[in-house]
């Protein structure tokens, strides 16, 4: 155990992060050598991003130890972990764009006196370091000029001349084409034989496999594993390891689904999606499962016209909407990923935000009907089990929970028969959560169709009756929920895993 | 603007008032205060004639602050009026002066008269549409579109009027309007046509889809639209809607002063700015009100008529409006925050 803490860069002991109700991240205890690319993986809520916060400072742990280049380590704030030899690579990119490369580099690290700025060796030093990582670009360029993952690597390299030898990169392939991955990779392998260490993490299953070392599992806030990926046998080992026996199947057949297509797209194309077509019938509910930025939010959005796209939308037999309010207006809601900036009017009360899909429901000439408002808002509090002192309350002091029914209140009163629900129940406690289930139960039995765009494996197997499986913009597969679902190659396939690979 | 934490029920028979209502209520309250206290210091000052005036000494600006308000709900600035004012008095001059002058600024179009407003009010609501054009289909800051389209009105007033003003040649037709006494009483017909607008303006506010709409942009202009609300549609016509009321103001002056004065209406974009944000219209969008910033210019005018009062220079006017703003911003933030701790 000594020898195996004075080769490791980077320690944690019994790190512990407790929410309110929660425990995020669960005594974990691992460490990680020098100069190696090591990865993190797990599930979504398995407690990976909470980690990365606390170890660049942006959440305090609530025990537990960390151990940096042999140093104790206790960052609260980004600056601060940088400091310490963390710098992290974030999905957005943090450049500037009216500045060259070179200035990107030395942002923040300028040394200047009396207001000057003092010629040092840092702009040699940069250079240097950036044309260690990538000689093709030239730090002259304006940074505007460059493609997305050009401007990642000015990132990279800003990263690893501010003197950190540990760079996390969460999700960086996100926004990259295929080959920009590759040379992504090739300059994490040049920071590897520079010394640096590399904490990855992605949930595309076959890039860990190309340019990890060591891995730690995570699952349920908890420490599973670390080891050379060496000794994992292939993404069938891997993904027992993230899911563990712990998908609760609670899918029972609700057996009235009809017979009617309620919804038909054929051939949706966006800058994303590739030639998405699936159907919806009446009752049903149909579920969307897929990674981040596998294309979910962008067919919901495409079925409800809030983004443009080529092919084509029939809902009951005639064109879908090109915009929300056409959509609206033809039986189509839409609850949006994002609750507090995209579906609430958080400064307005209950009663105000009820009415606002359906106003022709409440208004005469143009005036509103008061007391149907009050009496809708009411009602919807009861239905619902809003938990509040009065329909006067303003929505941003209730609680996510609460918040997010009453998103799902103003759909409801638009009296839409397609209602689709982006990540209904992200950020919502446990007890909210089941009350949603059958909130969204009960408006399927009523004979409404509803769509389940979520990136929880165990909400989809719970509700849904259909589950397409996306991947990269694409819908990969359909499968019929039921006892029988096969988890190991449900998330074989939403990684990015070939047919044949799957056991 | 408020806190996140729960407030406890008050009691079932407490009905709590709205954060617009307490704000307006606030504000009318220092309006009151500031008179009383003007009372105390100027003598006179303390008469029901007085407080006539305080409303109808400035009832182009409080029209004005209507439009203004509408939009600063819905997110959106209007810098534009103060122009628009000059630009459609000095175009309804234009239009209705007979056509065989003895120099050019005394020779206009010759239209009749019911014609001339007409025609000069259409140029105001093209003012409000390019207002509209830039901010809503180029997505330009309503700020620097406003601004730029302030600087328009009063160009074109400008050189219609050579920078000077034309006031011959009009029918005799022409003066009616903005002198007209209604009731028997000194109150005029412009006064009056405030009074109205702001009657239809709270009920419209209050009580009507196109107000909520308004709010509903304002307080997430992404939810509207996801909401089904839409955006450019209803932003274009809060701005036609102000340029229409400051069209009619600017008629209403030209023909008051029986002029068409290229710098009439100077700075009362900022007045309108000003008298709504001292009655609590949030500059972000999503909350205030017309009554508030009714009782706003309220507050503007008793400070304003008061210096004049203790015969202070007018050169100190600036500065008192200045320290009136800050005090009244000031206290507003505070007692929200309060309110909602």
């Amino acid at each position: 155990m000594t020898e195996e803490q004075k080769t490791s860069v980077l320690s944690v002991d019994g790190l512990t992060k407790d929410y309110p109700g929660v425990r995020a991240v669960d005594n974990v205890t691992f460490s990680i050598q020098n100069s190696v690319v090591h990865c993190l993986v797990g599930e979504n809520g398995a407690g990976k991003s909470t980690l990365v916060k606390m170890l660049t400072g942006a959440l305090a742990p609530t025990a537990g130890a960390m151990t940096v280049n042999g140093k104790a380590y206790v960052p609260t704030s980004p600056q601060e972990a940088r400091e310490g030899g963390i710098a992290t690579l974030f999905q957005e990119l943090h450049v500037v764009d009216e500045l060259t490369v070179l200035e990107n580099l030395t942002l923040g690290m300028e040394k200047s006196r009396f207001g000057f700025f003092v010629k040092s060796d840092l702009e040699d030093r940069v250079t240097q370091t950036l044309a260690t990582i990538e000689p093709a670009i030239d730090p002259a360029a304006r940074v505007s000029t460059l493609s997305v993952a050009q401007k990642q690597i000015v990132e990279i390299a800003r990263a690893a001349s501010s003197g950190a030898n540990i760079i996390i990169m969460d999700e960086p392939t996100a926004a990259l084409s295929e080959r920009e991955v590759e040379r992504l990779f090739t300059v994490i392998r040049r920071l590897r034989e520079n010394n640096v260490t590399v904490i990855y993490i992605s949930h595309k299953l076959d890039e860990i496999f190309e340019l990890g070392d060591t891995v730690t599992v995570m699952r349920d806030g908890k420490h599973i594993t670390t080891c050379p990926l060496s000794d994992v046998d292939g993404r069938a080992e891997l993904i027992e390891m993230m899911i563990g026996r712990t998908v609760f199947q609670s899918y029972s057949p609700r057996g009235k689904i009809g017979e009617k297509v309620v919804l038909k797209a054929e051939g949706l194309n966006t800058k994303l999606l590739k030639n998405v077509s699936f159907d919806i019938k009446e009752g049903e509910i149909i579920g969307f499962y897929g990674l981040v930025g596998a294309g979910k939010t962008e067919v919901a959005r495409a079925l409800f016209g809030a983004d443009s796209f080529d092919g084509k939308v029939t809902f009951h037999g005639k064109p879908g909407g090109r915009t929300p309010k056409e959509a609206i207006a033809k039986g189509i809601a839409l609850v949006p990923e994002e609750r507090r900036t995209q579906g609430l009017f958080t400064s307005l009360t209950i009663r105000e935000n009820v009415p606002v899909m359906n106003l022709p429901r409440v208004t005469q000439n143009g005036v509103f009907k008061a007391e149907d408002v009050r009496t809708a808002a009411q009602e919807f509090v009861t239905q619902l089990g809003i938990a509040t002192s009065s329909i006067e309350k303003h929505t941003e002091k209730l609680s996510g929970g609460n918040q997010q029914k009453v998103v799902l209140a103003k759909c409801l009163f638009s009296q839409a028969d397609l209602l689709l629900l982006d990540e209904p129940t992200r950020g919502v406690d446990v007890g909210a959560k089941t009350e949603i289930y059958e909130i969204i139960k009960d408006l399927a039995n009523e004979g409404n169709a509803v769509a389940v765009f979520s990136s929880e494996l165990e909400e989809v197997l719970g509700i849904c009756d259909r589950v397409f499986l996306m991947f990269d913009g694409c819908l990969q597969e359909e499968i019929e929920n039921g006892p029988n679902v096969d988890i190991a190659h449900i998330l074989n396939v939403v990684t990015g895993g070939q047919d044949e690979d799957a056991r | 603007m408020s806190s996140v934490t729960d407030t406890l029920p008050s009691g079932p028979t407490r009905s709590k008032m709205s954060d617009e209502g307490f704000i307006s209520s606030l504000v009318a309250a220092v309006a009151i205060s500031l008179f009383l206290i003007a009372s105390l210091l100027v003598p006179n000052f303390f008469q029901w004639q007085n407080v006539v005036n305080l409303v109808t000494n400035n009832w182009a600006v409080i029209a004005l602050g209507v439009g203004v308000s509408f939009l600063l709900v819905s997110g959106n600035f209007d810098l534009s009026v103060g122009g628009i004012v000059a630009l459609s008095g000095v175009l309804s001059v234009w239009f209705a002066q007979s056509t065989e002058g003895a120099n050019a600024l005394s020779t206009g179009l010759g239209l009749p008269y019911g014609l001339a407003i007409a025609c000069a009010l259409l140029g105001s609501l093209a003012i409000g549409a390019l207002n509209a054009l830039f901010v809503v289909r180029f997505g330009i800051p309503s700020i620097i579109v406003t601004l730029g389209t302030m600087m328009v009105a009063r160009g074109i007033a400008q050189v219609i009027t050579h920078g000077s003003q034309r006031n011959t040649n009009l029918p005799d037709a022409f003066g009616y309007l903005g002198n007209l006494s209604l009731f028997g009483t000194s109150i005029k017909f412009p006064v009056v046509l405030m009074g109205l607008l702001l009657v239809v303006a709270i009920f419209v506010e209050r009580k009507m889809v196109f107000g909520r709409i308004t709010y509903w942009i304002g307080a997430n202009p992404e939810a509207a639209s996801l909401s089904g609300i839409d955006r450019a549609r209803h932003i274009t016509k809060l701005y036609l809607f102000s340029a229409g009321i400051a069209g009619v103001v600017g008629i209403l002056l030209a023909s008051e002063y029986k002029s068409g004065f290229s710098n009439r209406g100077l700075l009362m974009e900022f007045d309108a700015l000003v008298i709504a944000l001292l009655g609590g219209v949030a500059i972000a969008g999503g909350f205030g009100s017309v009554i508030g910033m009714f009782f706003g210019a309220i507050i503007l005018a008793v400070v304003t008529s008061a210096a004049t009062g203790l015969v202070l220079s007018p050169d100190w006017q600036f500065i008192l409006k200045a320290v009136a703003v800050f005090l009244a911003i000031v206290t507003q933030t505070w007692a929200l925050a309060r309110r909602n701790k």
